[in-house]
């Protein structure tokens, strides 16, 4: 490194790897002035360890899990067991991957991804979180945000996918590509909701009648009307959450009223149930909603 | 209504989580089953579909404490929210001590939630019960989606009744035991007063 003297203002070069963090004093040979040359703090250590991973989970079973794994991929790992370690620890040693539970005490899992991300010397930082479902087969969910970390791993395949999703993540740009969202391996996903055949009700401006539950108070002739029609909305809208690729095709092989005769009949007798004849008699609201998914289903 | 077994020393609960459909009820009871000690709880029983949609309902025994000498055991159960099962969810209503509605926070899932929400109203009075005497709290879930509706206007048209309501994300367990707490409270503090 360079260093201007002081007094004389000539230009030494100083040997970086003879400074220490404390400083180290030599003359300058024009003018004999005694300097005190300090290793730059962020010289230290401004690059995250590429061999050093931190592993932060409550459970020490699961830590002792991935650790044995990473120790015999050469990684090398260190641990903790709440949120405010994994800060203190990832700051000091800037591993350069956390993999880390979501639900972490004292910190959240999250909120520590959060805040190292908006360091600038942590800010390289990988992320995996680790989320836990019951059933690995059963009621999974895509994750739609990860809270700014780079993938996420269920408990339960830690063993298994673990070394993967960390070479994934680490793959060059052109294998990334296709591996940037995070699969679920197996399993159903829950459909989104974005294509629901009921429009958001503030878009159509609707007027929202609360949940009267309990013994009600005796609602007017138009709350019992828009009541009708939200029912038949929600009774459309069910079918469709549940059934919404058989529909999407249906819609398009002009057959829904076939295929779905069941369900239409179901939602007629509980339509009828719930819905008073007066308000049956004032009209058939529960055509309405039909028509609307069709129609938007067809032009899609 | 709870059931005492005086023999056995022991006070059942009955706890059922109500909501729309895919609001996230099994998910609930999934975690707390995961994260509860092996002692505290007996089995996960779900009758689900061919696509794991609940059939039936869920049901997961729980042992919370003692009060004067019986042990409180609470059995939390959920409903299919499928709009078609209503004869379902009637049933499994009845005996209830507590309910929790798991609101699925989603813009486009606010008209299945007053619904729901009026359908347990609905069932609940055939049974005879009425929302208002029964332990009752409300969940706010999956709030880490990016369509939900802010907590305030879900107040606004849910809580009619001011009840606690807790913000969650269930499938990664926030706010799923503060919910459980919660009700369970509710229905410890309504038990202990008629005891």
């Amino acid at each position: 490194m360079i260093v201007i003297c002081p007094k004389c203002k000539i230009k030494l070069k100083a040997d970086e790897t003879k400074l220490s963090v404390e400083g180290s004093r030599f003359k300058c040979p024009k003018c004999g002035t005694v300097l005190i040359v300090k290793k730059p703090a962020t010289e230290i250590k401004k690059t995250l360890d590429k061999n050093k991973i931190l592993v932060a989970h409550a459970n020490p079973s699961v830590l002792e899990q991935a650790t044995s794994l990473l120790t015999e991929h050469n990684y090398q790992v260190i641990t903790s067991v709440d949120g405010i370690e994994a800060m203190v620890k990832s700051l000091k040693e800037l591993p350069f991957l956390l993999i880390i539970d979501v639900v972490l005490p004292k910190i959240y899992g999250f909120e520590v991804c959060k805040r190292l991300k908006s360091r600038p010397e942590t800010k390289d930082m990988k992320f995996i979180l680790i989320t836990s479902v019951y059933n690995k087969t059963k009621y999974r969910r895509e994750p739609d945000s990860l809270y700014g970390a780079d993938a996420y791993i269920d408990e339960h395949s830690i063993v298994t996918r673990l070394i993967e999703k960390i070479n994934k993540l680490f793959a060059p740009p052109e294998e990334e590509k296709t591996e940037t969202s995070d699969q679920p391996e197996s399993g159903i996903t829950e459909p989104r909701q974005q294509d629901s055949p009921v429009e958001s009700p503030e878009q159509e401006g609707r007027p929202w009648i609360t949940g009267q539950a309990g013994p009600p108070v005796e609602p007017s002739i138009a709350e019992k009307i828009e009541k009708a029609k939200r029912l038949s909305r929600t009774i459309i809208s069910d079918i469709y959450l549940y059934n919404s690729a058989k529909v999407d095709e249906a819609i398009k092989n002009d057959n829904f009223y076939t295929l779905f005769a069941a369900e239409i009949r179901e939602g007629a007798k509980l339509y009828k149930n719930r819905i008073s004849s007066e308000v049956r008699d004032m009209g058939d609201f529960s055509r309405k909603p039909w028509i609307t998914l069709y129609l938007k289903k067809e032009k899609t | 209504m709870s059931f005492i077994n005086y023999s056995s020393h022991e006070i059942n609960c009955k706890i059922v989580y109500y909501g729309p459909g895919l609001c996230g009820k099994t998910t609930n009871l999934q975690y707390v089953y995961k994260k509860t000690n092996p002692e505290q709880k007996g089995k996960l029983i779900s009758l689900a579909t061919e696509t794991d949609r609940t059939l039936f309902f869920d049901f997961l025994p729980l042992a919370l404490g003692s009060i004067k000498g019986f042990k409180i055991r609470f059995h939390l159960y959920t409903v299919p929210g499928q709009i078609f099962y209503a004869a379902s969810r009637k049933l499994i209503l009845k005996g209830v001590d507590g309910v929790v509605f798991v609101a699925d926070s989603q813009l486009e899932r606010m008209e299945a939630n007053i619904e729901s929400l009026d359908d347990l109203g609905i069932n609940l009075a055939e049974q005879g019960y009425q929302l208002d005497k029964l332990s009752f709290t409300m969940q706010y879930n999956k709030r880490d989606l990016k369509n939900t509706m802010p907590v305030e206007t879900m107040n606004r048209l849910l809580n009619t009744r001011k009840v606690p309501a807790i913000e969650a994300v269930a499938i990664t367990g926030i706010g799923v035991f503060e919910t459980l707490k919660t009700v369970a409270r509710q229905v410890l503090t309504e038990l202990k007063r008629n005891c």
